[in-house]
C-alpha cells in the first residue's frame, strides 16, 4: 500500500441531473463504509483517463455506498459520465477536512449554496437533517445561473415542504415556468431573520459568491468565527505534495476544503 | 512501510583516505554492478549521470545543470500500474534499486535534507522514501565558487546540513573523510584511518580559507537570512512582483533546476490495448500558467508576478517559516536558468530590502 494507490469500488447508479450533471452512488468492493466526514472529498480514478478530486455529496453513513455529483468539464469528469453501473472505478480518500458537527449541534444553521456548491453543502445538510432534533432553526438558501440547472430537485421539494426547515431559492436568469425569484443568491436575505450571534453560516459557491455573500453576512453583524467555507483548488495528489492546491502557505487538501472564514480571511490568495 | 528515520548526516568521526584507495573501490564496486552516479561532462556543461568509471568524474566543478534531485524524485516517475479486465488490478510501484551518488555539492545534498522532511511528513511518500533509503550519498566540498550566481554562503549552505553517508574534503593525495551514517563508514572500513589532529587542523585552515574566499566573490544578502520571512511578509505587495513578473516568460526553467521544488503533476497513460496503464507523476512547476488551472478553467494564480511571488514566497517564507530552514540552498541555477534574470531569490530579497529603506 502507498499513498497513491486507489481502492476499488463499483457504480451501483448513474442518473443524469441536468445537461451537465451525473449523479452516482458507488460502493467500495471491500464492503467496508467510506467512513467520511461531511465536506471531506475523495481522489476518483478512472482508470486509463487519470484522477480527480470530487467532494462526497451524501452524510456520514454506515453503509459502504456513498454518492457523488459530478459536473462534466475535463478528461476524467467526461469520462465519469460514460461509466455505467456495474463499472469500476479508483478511491482515495475521504481526503481533507470536512465539517465538523460540534460546531453546529445546538446551534442555528444557516446554509447558502451557489450552484455545485450544493453537492458538498448536501452532505452537511443532510447530516443535520438527519438528526434534526440537534439543530435549531435551519434556513437553506439555493441559487442556480438557470432553472434547469437545479441539482437534487426531489430533495429540494422536500426542503421546501419541509415545515422544519426554511428554504429559499433563487436563479439569475428564469424561463417561462420559473415563478420564484430571480436575481442573485444575496436577493434571498431579506426573505430571512436569523441572529448573528446563535447561527453557524455554511457558504459553498463560485469565488465570486463568497464576496457577495460575506459582505451581506457582515452587514447582519455575523461574527467571522460563525462563517464556514468550502474552497475548490486544483489537487492532484490529495496528500499535501503536489503543490497545486497550495493558498499563500496552506495546503487545501490538508488543511481544508472546509475552512472557518477566520481562518483564511487575510489570505490574499483565498478567494 | 518505509518509516522515516536517521538518513545520515550525524558524525559518525573524520577519517583518511588516500584518492587512489577511495576511486579504486568505487570502480570496484561499479565493476561489480553498482550503479553509480557523478557529475560529468556533457558537451559544453555538466550534469549528474551514471558513470562506468571514476576517471569521468568532474571533481571540482563546473556546476551541473541541474541538481541531481531526480535520484529521489525523478522528472517522470510511475506511481502504479493497472490492468483494466473483467477485473481490475492496481499494483503501486515502488523503486528497489540501490545508487551510489559521488561528488554531489553542499547545496544540491541541503536540498535532499530539505526534501527527506517534505516527504517524511505526515503521508509518507514511499516512492520517494524507498529511494533515498537505497541511495549512498557521497559528499565532496567545495573549495572554490562553482559559478558568479551562486550564493550558498548568504544560505549557510557552503556545507552540508545532514543525510550524507560520507563528506570528502580534497587534501591533495588524500580525502578527508567525515562519516555521516553506517553505512558509509563500513563502506570505507579497510581502507581508511583516523585522522589526526593535523589533519582536522588542516581542514579547518582549508574551511577558514573557503568561507573568506566565498565571502569575498558571493553577492551579499543585504537583509540577515533569518529576517526573509518576515521581509516577504511585509511586501506582500510590493511592484517588485508586478516589475520582475512583467518580464517573466512563464517558462517554468527556475522550478525544473530547483533542488528543493517538489511540485508534481499526476498523469495516466493507457497502452495501445486498452487494458494495460499507469500512473505518473511528472515535474511540475508553479511558475506555469496552467499550474493551478481546474477542471473548469479558472486559473487561481493567474498573474505572472503573483506567481513569482508564490516560488519566492515559498523557498524563503512559507518553508521557511514550516521547517526552520530556508527552502532555497544558494545553488544559484535558478538565476542562471532565468531567460530575463528577473527570478533570482538574492536579488529579490535585496530589492524588496533597498524598498523597504525608500
Amino acid at each position: 500500500m502507498t499513498i497513491y494507490k486507489p481502492e476499488l469500488a463499483r457504480i451501483n447508479k448513474v442518473e443524469r441531473m441536468t445537461d451537465t450533471e451525473c449523479f452516482f452512488e458507488a460502493e467500495l468492493l471491500s464492503g467496508k463504509s467510506l467512513g467520511h466526514q461531511p465536506g471531506q472529498f475523495v481522489e476518483v480514478s478512472v482508470f486509463g483517463v487519470g484522477e480527480a478530486p470530487f467532494c462526497v455529496s451524501s452524510p456520514p453513513s454506515n453503509r459502504p455506498t456513498f454518492e457523488l455529483c459530478v459536473r462534466a468539464v475535463g478528461n476524467v469528469t467526461s469520462a465519469l459520465h460514460n461509466k455505467r453501473p456495474g463499472d469500476k472505478i479508483g478511491i482515495r480518500g475521504p481526503l481533507g477536512k470536512g465539517f465538523e458537527l460540534q460546531h453546529f449541534r445546538g446551534k442555528d444553521v444557516l446554509f447558502v449554496a451557489g450552484g455545485l456548491g450544493l453537492v458538498p453543502l448536501r452532505s452537511l445538510i443532510w447530516s443535520v437533517l438527519n438528526s434534526r432534533q440537534d439543530y435549531g432553526k435551519v434556513y437553506i438558501l439555493y441559487g442556480a445561473k438557470r432553472p434547469r440547472e437545479f441539482l437534487f430537485r426531489d430533495e429540494l421539494e422536500n426542503w421546501e415542504a419541509r415545515t422544519d426547515v426554511e428554504y429559499h431559492s433563487t436563479v439569475d436568469i428564469g424561463d417561462e415556468n420559473w415563478k420564484g425569484n430571480v436575481g442573485v443568491i444575496t436577493t434571498l436575505f431579506p426573505n430571512i431573520q436569523f441572529d448573528p450571534n446563535t447561527t453557524q453560516v455554511v457558504v459553498v459557491g463560485p469565488p465570486i459568491m463568497y464576496r457577495f455573500v460575506i459582505r451581506e453576512l457582515k452587514n447582519r453583524h455575523v461574527p467571522d468565527e460563525n462563517i464556514w467555507v468550502s474552497l475548490e483548488r486544483k489537487m492532484k495528489c490529495g496528500v499535501g505534495k503536489c503543490g497545486h492546491c497550495q493558498i499563500n502557505n496552506i495546503y487545501v487538501c490538508q488543511e481544508g476544503p472546509v475552512f472557518n472564514y477566520k481562518q483564511i480571511k487575510d489570505l490574499p490568495e483565498a478567494i | 512501510m518505509v518509516k522515516s528515520k536517521n538518513l545520515g548526516g550525524t558524525n559518525l568521526g573524520t577519517r583518511l583516505v588516500a584518492k587512489k584507495d577511495f576511486l579504486a573501490l568505487i570502480d570496484k564496486a561499479i565493476k561489480a554492478g553498482k550503479e553509480v552516479v557523478a557529475p560529468v561532462r556533457q558537451e559544453t556543461q555538466a550534469n549528474f549521470k551514471k558513470i562506468r568509471s571514476t576517471n569521468e568524474i568532474l571533481w571540482g566543478g563546473p556546476q551541473t545543470v541541474v541538481p541531481p534531485k531526480w535520484l529521489l524524485f525523478p522528472q517522470e516517475e510511475e506511481l502504479i500500474e493497472y490492468d483494466v479486465n473483467d477485473e481490475v488490478k492496481i499494483k503501486p510501484i515502488v523503486g528497489k534499486k540501490p545508487v551510489v551518488l559521488v561528488g554531489i555539492h553542499a547545496c544540491d545534498m541541503n536540498g535532499a535534507f530539505l526534501l527527506d522532511k517534505v516527504f517524511a511528513d505526515k503521508n509518507l511518500d514511499e516512492n520517494y522514501l524507498k529511494k533515498r533509503e537505497l541511495l549512498t550519498i557521497i559528499g565532496v566540498d567545495c573549495l572554490v565558487p562553482c559559478t558568479q550566481n551562486s550564493f550558498c554562503y548568504r544560505k549557510k549552505s557552503e556545507g552540508p546540513w545532514g543525510g550524507f553517508d560520507l563528506f570528502l574534503t580534497d587534501m591533495g593525495s588524500n580525502f578527508f573523510v567525515e562519516v555521516g551514517s553506517e553505512r558509509g563508514a563500513e563502506l570505507i572500513s579497510n581502507i581508511t584511518r583516523d585522522a589526526t589532529r593535523q589533519n582536522i587542523a588542516k581542514l579547518k585552515t582549508l574551511r577558514k580559507k573557503r568561507d573568506s574566499l566565498f565571502n569575498k566573490k558571493q553577492r551579499k544578502l543585504k537583509p540577515k537570512l533569518a529576517d526573509l520571512p518576515a521581509l516577504l511578509k511585509k511586501n506582500y505587495d510590493s511592484k517588485v512582483w508586478e516589475e520582475h513578473g512583467a518580464k517573466c516568460f512563464s517558462c517554468g526553467s527556475c522550478n525544473m533546476v530547483c533542488p528543493t521544488c517538489y511540485c508534481f503533476d499526476v498523469r495516466d497513460c493507457m497502452e495501445l490495448n486498452l487494458k494495460h496503464g499507469d500512473r505518473s507523476r511528472f515535474w511540475d512547476g508553479c511558475l506555469l500558467t496552467d499550474f493551478t488551472r481546474i477542471g473548469s478553467g479558472e486559473v487561481f494564480r493567474e498573474d505572472r508576478g503573483a506567481r513569482l511571488r508564490h516560488r519566492t514566497n515559498r523557498k524563503d517564507w512559507y518553508l521557511f517559516e514550516k521547517w526552520g530552514k530556508s527552502f532555497c540552498t544558494g545553488c544559484g541555477r535558478c538565476g542562471t536558468a532565468c531567460l530575463t534574470k528577473i527570478v533570482d531569490p538574492l536579488d529579490i530579497a535585496n530589492e524588496l530590502y533597498a524598498e523597504r529603506k525608500r
